[in-house]
């Protein structure tokens, strides 16, 4: 398998029909809003922590957030399932076509939307072009006092203010297993490695996996009724699917 | 060619009126030795400064530096955390003074090469007033794109240059085509502000000495007013015209692209081209006339040259750009809200009913409501103080606009969890520091180059006469060319 | 090259005669952060560019987690699950998750108060030696660990007083209670196990099993077993509770009750089920009125007989009592008949039911953790100067236990308090000396798996990167101490140093049949000891209890609530921070996952009820109980009863390092001193006021302004 993630200009724009590589499939009926993954997140990806004040003014960094709403009034009050929110890695994704500086491109070796930190120069319209709104931005150099940085995940770029990130299925776990399992001459194999949100849920309401591969756990679970993606209608094809109860 | 409105006029005013009244009102039937008119505008801009100047200049000098150049180290040192922007309202004021600015500056080229193609003999004492907007506006655009950009220092990276790893920007984004467009605006405008003053410069030149000639005869290029050497000028300054007019068009529709082009509700409108550029004209107009008023109450010699005659034709054409914008509006409005997208219908909602509707309701009065109820009287519309206020009333209004277009519509997106309202930071006192750089400017060129083009407004008085038929009186136009 | 001088820095200077422009980037912001270790100082074990994985056992809570500890060159990168673990099969928590950040925390205690661990040792072994042991107390965190058995050791060797567990998360889940019905009700002490996973119907009373209560991964597990609908029907899970906590959030019914009626509403539902189901009525169920109940609990009569006809109904029902419910004046009532519903759906030590917990390991009898009561007897011996010394080792009292019960005063009367807090928190801070262990991953030891898996477990530590600072390992403090103070210390403690004491204490497994591995000499056994993270039996262990609670009498009384107020109060555990998370910057920034509210306190107010009071949301209110009060940001919460208030435990740190210091307020503040039965704090049963205070300090929310969904969105 070769993994040279060449970049074909004229077709970035353009929607990719088939399906995607990498997906997942999240169960909100079982998704207790534990915030583990949103943890393991941040320890995994070097995800800075913004403090009080700007946590509370939308500029927590979290790639992922678990989103809850409120239906009805008391007493039929009704909090309704937990909705991770992550970057939906989508097949015709609507950031990538409005960054200026090509630092939103779509990888076609793996089917996922790469950002580019090195590149970026924060124009900001690829998070406003996302309709799931799952970017983060930088806002500030937001500062990890010693001997915090101790913990930084050496595999992961620490990003710096003014660089838009997001989430990236944890692509270096992904090149990880793609490189050991080329060292051993063979194929990843479905539950070998996985997300960092995907490993910490104590419910496994999410699962990671190849829905290329029909055989892999995530696309057996995709096959289930029920499933849907958000925002179908705006044709990004995303490559979460969600399954919400019953 | 006859000039149909002033012939018009002529005819409607014939009773009771002579000649007399002809040249009280209009300029081009009231000239002055051309020696004279040259020593007023010399004069106008030789003018020993009063200390209010020194005091207003000294006033937006500080608010340029601090507010504008310190606050912006301010911001590139801390990062946009220092702005109000934050998800979902990535894009704040500073997106919002960007397209406000590029609006101020499409008026120079509408009232410059505009009417001048059509011949709207109108326009001649302020074209130049109205250039100077276009090019100090988009200096100031520049300087809120640029604040805007989380990092500032590697701009030069959206534009195309060689490079060993053959990074080019991305020609798919509404950005990318924003900046060319820009750019190819600030140079054409900027050739097309020099090329009708460089008659002007060869004047100032000759009646002046010391640094003021140096710095004049440089500019001139050594014009001397030869038939040949204005007749190459007459033809550059055609072919400018006509094709600054398509530039000016595309900026501002590719500036609604930005917004048309992202799939967001209230952004994705097919009618946001032509409708900037309306607003754009809306604001650019309101601006010359208050910049008019300005110029005609606090500059020497000026009443002379700006009447009241030219309040009210761009009272007139406020007017008519008022009703068109209310159209767009209404049109853009009409379209969103038949569309029937839940997340749009919740944005029109929001714009209504939300917090900040006030602003909605104040675009409305400010860009509709009171244009029209004080424009459609020729007395009132020929008040310069008047017509200025209108003027300041239409930029607050179209201001309003484009912040309920950027930070307010952004507010509302297709994921409810994220809605959250936008609180301006820094960029207020920055923005208020473009303000001030764009006066500055226009005060250092008040004592810098002719605000009059003068040997425009010669050219007029030559090619107009007044007539007798009998009893009436009638304007006539020569054909220069 | 020096630790500060950056890889980009090199290659700044390297290229500085070549290209300015480089020069010009180089000069931004980016130089800052690559910074390389010289290779004199690499840890041994590692091999360059490679990471290193070692299974150890989480410490944020008592629960006992296996974790996998990526390591990278020395530091520790991530907590991962450990896959094989019985307890936590791979997954953890976010704490377990934020667990590094205690590890690398910027306030942690960088060395022995003193500044020389021989002098802190001769200190140790000179307060042992010097004082009668009968003087000499211990006071531990909950967790059953390595360093209670080795004190527990010394203390029946020399007849010092027996080393006391606590934890605010204890008393928040009201674990005496717990064991005492159990003991009550079984015959036998220990703490029930619920096997949600296998229910179908969960009728839970205030149980945030999903949240911190008792083992909330292994519940975790439970619950996805019983909504994943793999060889059964989709499970059901029926919340009671007067303020929906996250657990009730994912209940399918959520039913606002009066606090205080949880004994009288399980009672009544038994009562109706047992008419639907016809026969004989159950005696526990006889007493109880069901008109009477509806008018008492708010619940609504047709509401009880829906739910009733499911239990009468469905197989699989399974009730469980949770901390809210049991701390309060009536909690062992209420613990009784929430297990009589059980007996009366016939599920004890059934698949789906109430087993009693397995024991760990060579492990001869359940040890709880102290109840309030037993704290309070503690704390009267600490101010009657009966202690002489106090060791507190793995807990903080002065913050976890109720202001009211006058720990931080009592402090005082005892000559002199040692801590070996890693962290500096509040009673360290009161101690005469700090003597710091090490953090947890940097930690030797084991841990008893209490609840939460049908093996019994002993999980797992050992150090996963070297200590970062100059810290100590209590026990070996203490090894050291009780060799030089001589005598029956050092002959409780013949060891040379902790890890022996463990070697000595783990290879003890090696004889018994049926284990995860097994070994044939001492220190192959401990190598793998260290290598699975645990030692754990293959066989269900759960004890099967039987009961005849239903032909007991249950005395059912509603509840009583301490002090004067409009408002019952409902403090409870913050699900991200619990009770020692405060000082983890990414568990702060977690968002609570009811409210979404980070980095503060809050209380829960019902809309229409502020609306009434004229109160805001981000309105501070001042909460005023019989003994004391705190002031707090107010988040308006559709999901409480309009007579209750809720605030949630975990912040109004007065120290602990500057993520957690003066944030928010503490709820254990307001806690007066009244037990019940089982000696549990009734931490439910206050009632408070509320006053506005006029100031306005803004909630930091996760949440925007739609979360009241699409369309009807109130914009104002």
């Amino acid at each position: 398998m070769t993994t040279s993630s060449e970049l074909n200009m004229p077709e970035i724009a353009m929607a990719e029909k088939e399906a995607g590589k990498w997906g997942m499939v999240i169960d909100q009926d079982i998704c207790t809003g534990c915030q583990a993954c949103v943890a393991a997140c941040a320890m995994e990806n070097n995800i800075a922590f913004v403090g009080e004040e700007d946590s509370g003014y939308g500029r927590a960094m979290h790639w992922i957030r678990i989103e809850r709403f409120w239906e009805g009034e008391y007493p039929e009050v009704k909090m309704t399932n937990q909705q991770p929110m992550m970057c939906q890695q989508c097949g015709s994704a609507p950031c990538e076509p409005v960054c200026p500086a090509f630092a939103t491109v779509h990888s076609m070796a793996e089917s996922l939307n790469l950002q580019v930190y090195n590149r970026c120069v924060g124009t900001r319209y690829c998070a406003n072009n996302c309709p799931y709104q799952v970017r983060a931005f930088n806002w500030r150099d937001y500062k990890r006092p010693e001997p915090l940085p101790n913990q930084l995940n050496p595999d992961v770029t620490v990003r710096r203010v003014g660089v838009m990130e997001k989430c990236t299925f944890c692509i270096q776990r992904i090149f990880k297993a793609q490189d050991q399992a080329k060292a051993e001459g063979r194929e990843v194999m479905d539950g070998e490695f996985t997300t960092a949100c995907a490993q910490a849920c104590p419910a496994s309401a999410i699962v990671f996996g190849r829905v290329d591969d029909p055989q892999s756990l995530v696309s057996q679970l995709k096959e289930r009724s029920g499933g849907k993606t958000h925002l179908k209608e705006l044709g990004t094809l995303p490559n979460v699917t969600y399954f919400n109860g019953g | 060619m006859a000039n149909a409105k002033q012939k018009a006029e002529a005819h409607h005013d014939h009773h009771g009126h002579g000649e007399e009244h002809f040249r009280q009102k209009h300029l081009m039937l009231d000239p002055l030795p051309r020696g004279r008119m040259n020593e007023m505008v010399m004069e106008s801009m030789l003018e020993k400064p009063t200390w209010k100047f020194w005091v207003v200049a000294g006033f937006l000098s500080f608010i340029v530096v601090y507010f504008l150049f310190y606050k912006w180290g301010v911001l590139i040192a801390n990062g946009q955390g220092e702005a109000g922007v934050m998800r979902p309202d990535y894009w704040g004021i500073f997106l919002v003074n960007t397209v406000f600015w590029i609006g101020i500056s499409h008026a120079g080229t509408f009232i410059s090469a505009i009417l001048r193609v059509f011949r709207a003999e109108f326009r001649r004492p302020f074209t130049r007033a109205a250039e100077l907007m276009t090019t100090f506006g988009l200096v100031q655009a520049g300087f809120s794109i640029f604040m805007h950009l989380g990092r500032v220092w590697l701009a030069y990276w959206l534009m195309p240059y060689p490079n060993q790893r053959m990074l080019w920007p991305n020609l798919h984004s509404p950005l990318t085509w924003d900046l060319l467009a820009i750019t190819t605006y600030l140079l054409s405008s900027t050739m097309y502000l020099f090329l009708p003053l460089i008659p002007d410069m060869a004047m100032a030149r000759d009646r002046s000495t010391g640094w003021r000639k140096t710095f004049y005869k440089t500019l001139a290029l050594g014009f001397r007013g030869t038939e040949g050497e204005w007749a190459h000028l007459r033809n550059a300054m055609n072919i400018f015209a006509f094709a600054i007019i398509p530039v000016m068009f595309s900026v501002h529709t590719i500036v609604s692209w930005d917004f048309a082009a992202a799939m967001r509700p209230g952004w994705h409108s097919t009618i946001f081209g032509p409708y900037f550029i309306v607003g754009a004209l809306h604001s650019g107009m309101g601006a010359a006339v208050l910049v008019l008023a300005v110029i005609r109450g606090t500059m020497k010699h000026m009443d002379y040259f700006i009447r009241a005659e030219h309040f009210d034709a761009i009272g007139k054409l406020m007017l008519i750009i008022s009703m068109a914008w209310a159209y767009f509006f209404f049109n853009d409005y009409m379209v969103q809200w038949y569309g029937g997208d839940m997340w749009t219908k919740i944005m029109l909602h929001y714009h209504e009913y939300g917090p900040l509707n006030w602003m909605w309701f104040g675009m409305l009065f400010c860009n509709v409501v009171l244009p029209w109820a004080i424009l459609w009287n020729p007395k009132w519309r020929s008040t310069p103080w008047l017509v200025g206020f209108v003027g300041i009333a239409i930029n607050i209004g179209m201001w309003f606009e484009r912040y309920i277009i950027v930070p307010i519509s952004v507010t509302i997106n297709r994921m409810p969890f994220t809605w959250r309202q936008y609180e301006p930071g820094i960029e207020v006192p920055m923005g208020i520091g473009t303000v001030a750089l764009f006066i500055l400017l226009y005060m250092i060129a008040s004592k810098l180059i002719p605000l009059i083009p003068v040997w425009e407004v010669q050219e007029g008085q030559m090619a107009h006469e007044l007539k007798k038929f009998g009893r009436e009186t009638v304007v006539s136009v020569s054909e220069l060319e | 090259m020096s630790e500060q001088f950056s890889r980009r820095d090199f290659l700044k200077l390297a290229g500085l005669g070549a290209a300015t422009t480089a020069v010009l980037t180089g000069c931004g912001p980016a130089s800052r952060y690559v910074t390389r270790e010289p290779y004199q100082e690499m840890p041994e074990y590692n091999y360059v560019g490679q990471s290193t994985y070692y299974a150890t056992t989480c410490r944020e809570c008592a629960a006992g987690c296996g974790l996998v500890v990526r390591t990278y060159q020395g530091r520790a990168i991530k907590t991962e699950g450990n896959a094989s673990h019985p307890l936590n099969l791979g997954k953890t928590c976010a704490r377990g998750q934020a667990t590094l950040h205690g590890l690398y925390n910027p306030d942690r205690v960088q060395g022995p108060s003193n500044g020389d661990w021989d002098a802190a040792i001769q200190l140790v072994a000179d307060a042992l030696k010097n004082n009668k042991p009968d003087e000499i107390a211990f006071l531990m965190g909950m967790a059953p660990d390595h360093l209670f058995d080795l004190v527990t050791d010394m203390a029946n060797a020399t007849g010092m007083n027996a080393p006391v567990r606590y934890g605010a998360l204890g008393m928040f889940e009201a674990r005496a209670t717990l064991s005492k019905a159990a003991e009550a009700l079984f015959g036998q002490a220990g703490l029930p196990f619920f096997d949600v996973g296998g229910a179908q119907v969960v009728l839970s009373f205030g149980a945030n099993f999903l949240e911190t209560w008792l083992s909330p991964v292994s519940y975790t597990r439970g619950f996805a077993g019983l909504r994943e609908a793999k060889t059964k029907m989709r499970g059901k899970l029926i919340q009671f509770e007067a303020r929906m906590s996250a657990t009730g959030g994912k209940a399918d019914e959520w039913i606002p009750l009066r606090p205080g009626t949880e004994a009288l509403v399980a009672l009544a539902i038994g009562r109706l089920a047992a008419e639907i189901r016809g026969g004989s009525m159950p005696r526990a169920f006889s007493s109880v009125d069901p008109l009477d109940v509806a008018a008492r609990s708010g619940i609504k009569l047709e509401a009880l007989e829906h739910i009733a006809e499911m239990v009468a109904h469905s197989s699989g029902v399974l009730a469980i009592p949770g901390g809210a419910a049991l701390g309060q004046s009536n909690g062992q009532a209420v613990a009784e008949a929430v297990l009589a519903l059980n007996a009366f759906a016939d599920n004890l030590g059934k698949p789906g039911g109430v087993y009693l917990s397995a024991l760990a390991p060579s492990q001869s009898d359940y040890s709880r953790p102290a109840s309030a009561r037993e704290m309070q007897e503690f704390v009267e011996k600490m101010a009657s100067g009966a202690f002489k010394v106090l060791f507190v080792h793995g807990v903080n009292p002065v913050f976890e236990l109720p202001a009211s019960l006058g720990f931080k005063d009592a402090l005082g009367s005892v000559e002199q308090v040692i801590s070996f807090a890693t962290f500096p928190d509040e009673t360290a801070a009161e101690a005469d000396f700090v003597f710091p262990d090490h953090h947890g991953l940097e930690s030797w030891g084991y841990q008893r798996v209490v609840t939460g898996t049908s093996l019994p477990v002993l999980s797992g530590a050992q150090p996963v990167v070297s200590p970062y600072y100059n810290t100590r390992a209590t026990a070996d403090v203490l090894i050291a101490a009780a060799q030089i103070a001589g005598g029956a210390f050092a002959e409780a403690l013949p060891y040379t140093d902790e890890v022996e004491f463990l070697q000595t204490k783990v290879s003890a497994l090696m004889n018994e049949a049926d284990g995860s591995f097994s070994a044939l000499d001492a220190a192959t056994f401990m190598a793998y000891f260290q290598q699975h993270g645990g030692w754990w039996k293959n066989t269900d262990s759960r004890l099967a209890p039987a009961s005849s609670i239903l032909n007991s009498n249950i005395d059912a009384a509603e509840a009583e609530f301490a002090g004067e107020g409009e408002f019952f109060l409902v403090p409870f555990v913050s699900p991200t921070l619990a009770e020692a998370g405060a000082n983890k910057p990414w568990l702060q920034e977690l968002p609570d996952p009811t409210t979404t509210v980070m980095w503060n306190t809050w209380v829960e107010i019902n809309p229409e009820t502020a609306h009434e009071l004229g109160i805001e949301s981000d309105d501070v209110v001042r909460v005023i109980s019989e003994v004391g009060e705190v002031e707090a940001a107010v988040y308006l919460y559709p999901a409480i009863r309009p007579d209750t208030i809720a605030i949630p435990f975990g912040q109004g740190h007065t120290a602990y390092g500057r993520y957690a210091e003066n944030r928010g307020a503490n709820p254990a503040n307001l806690l007066s001193v009244h037990f019940n039965a089982s000696g549990d704090l009734a931490f439910a049963g206050m009632k408070v006021k509320v006053e506005k205070t006029g100031v306005k300090r803004p909630l930091s929310r996760l949440e925007g302004l739609g979360v009241y969904g699409g369309e009807g969105i109130e914009l104002h």
